[in-house]
């Protein structure tokens, strides 16, 4: 009777890890299609325009901390991230050349700090996710859903180091044009940053030297 | 080489400021207090100059002075938070640092910064007097911390000076007011080997009731 018993468990067992797989498989391929997608409708952008409102939540603050800039991206790889205020601060990402400058003292001067280089990457992989490249860094693993006229692609950290920095990022997409809605930052159960963009302007004509000048 | 060594210490000397000599004040006065009397969450726009270098973050300080506790919290420009840690009657906790915050001693020398400019000194010893400029100081001494001189310089302008015990003049804070905030601008110049300075620009002040707090 325990033979019997064990062999038929084994069955079972063994049929529902096949059943297990073939699902996973299944949303596997799906998400790979989605992504594939992404990559399809993205590469019809090659300029973002869009402002945009930080906020910042952590237990220390009684309401968010809210900032305000602007973003605009040229394909392949120019970006220039500013923000207006409560400080002012501009990020010129372009030809593999990363720049930073800060308000001080009444001007902007450049910033020489070793800041500049976590932004050069930071701007590398925000060119990607411009190019629907969500899955390109294996720093971070990636997978998609969607909601109603949105896509949700979640990068979460393959690294035990990076997850003590960063928990997970969740970035929302438009499902019409693949751009960029929001991002959200979740650095730990006590803080995240969420980056809603508004007056996106997709293939808009760019100003003259948006990408090098800080002005 | 002793000449040189000699030359050397006498250049080191003369490049720092010691504990100046107090003139009497010609009666007693009420000490200048530009420090925090109710808990208090203050956030600052930081300038921070170091070796030529220029950078700015935001902090966020969360202070009780009642209890000598505080929660502070680093924020860069691009909202990433590079450092979280609290402090309770000098224990502190360190909840977060990425570099280059995670640094030896970075924790204690800011939470020993935010101490001298937003909590009143805790002395063994307290002397007033006039400076050379004629300003009334109030002088700390405490065998740790060595010397605190407090003044107010202007009206609404209120200076601390840190000397070591070995008397050299370690942090100087100037402290302004503006529209009734009193921490509304401050100046912080730090005399180590590394000297630095922090510029802080306040953003948003709040008192901040005992149900509210962390």
């Amino acid at each position: 009777m325990s033979a019997t018993n064990n062999t038929g468990r084994f069955r079972l067992a063994s049929r529902a890890a096949l059943f297990l797989i073939m699902i996973l498989s299944a949303a596997s391929a799906a998400a790979s299609d989605h992504f594939a997608e992404l990559r399809q409708n993205a590469a019809a952008i090659e300029s973002i325009q869009a402002d945009f409102t930080q906020k910042k939540l952590m237990k220390i603050l009684s309401k968010p901390l809210v900032s305000e800039g602007r973003f605009a991206y040229a394909a392949p790889d120019s970006v220039r991230w500013e923000y207006l205020r409560p400080l002012q601060s501009v990020v010129l990402s372009h030809r593999g050349e990363t720049r930073r400058f800060l308000a001080a003292g009444g001007k902007m001067v450049e910033d020489t700090s070793g800041g500049v280089k976590a932004m050069s990457i930071v701007l590398g992989e925000v060119s990607g996710w411009m190019q629907g490249r969500f899955e390109d860094n294996p720093s971070f693993t990636a997978s998609i859903h969607r909601k109603q006229d949105q896509t949700f692609v979640i990068l979460t950290p393959a690294t035990e180091s990076l997850g003590r920095m960063m928990r997970q990022i969740e970035i929302v997409l438009s499902r019409r044009d693949a751009t960029i809605r929001s991002v959200r930052l979740v650095e730990s159960a006590d803080a995240e940053t969420v980056i809603e963009f508004k007056n996106v302007r997709v293939n808009a004509e760019l100003p003259a030297g948006l990408f090098q000048d800080v002005q | 080489m002793k000449p040189l060594v000699v030359i050397v210490a006498v250049f080191m000397c003369l490049s720092c400021a010691s504990l100046p000599k107090l003139d009497p004040a010609g009666g007693a006065f009420d000490c200048p207090a530009p420090f925090l009397t109710e808990k208090t969450r203050l956030i600052h726009a930081i300038e921070a100059r170091v070796a030529g270098r220029v950078s700015s973050v935001i902090g966020v300080t969360l202070a009780d002075p009642a209890e000598r506790a505080m929660s502070v919290a680093i924020v860069g420009t691009e909202g990433l938070s590079l450092f979280e840690a609290d402090s309770k009657n000098g224990e502190i906790a360190v909840k977060r640092a990425l570099p280059p915050f995670d640094q030896h001693d970075f924790a204690r020398g800011m939470m020993s910064d935010i101490e001298l400019i937003f909590f009143a000194p805790q002395p063994v010893h307290r002397h007033q007097g006039l400076d050379e400029a004629g300003c009334r100081v109030c002088r700390y001494a405490a065998p740790k911390e060595g010397f605190t001189d407090v003044s107010e310089v202007e009206d609404g302008v209120y200076r601390i000076r840190r000397y070591s015990p070995g008397m050299a003049l370690k942090r100087e804070v100037t402290i302004r007011g503006d529209r009734g905030e009193r921490f509304a601008q401050i100046d912080l110049q730090a005399y180590e080997r590394v000297r630095y300075r922090l510029i802080m620009t306040l953003l948003e002040a709040e008192t901040v009731s005992g149900a509210a707090t962390k």
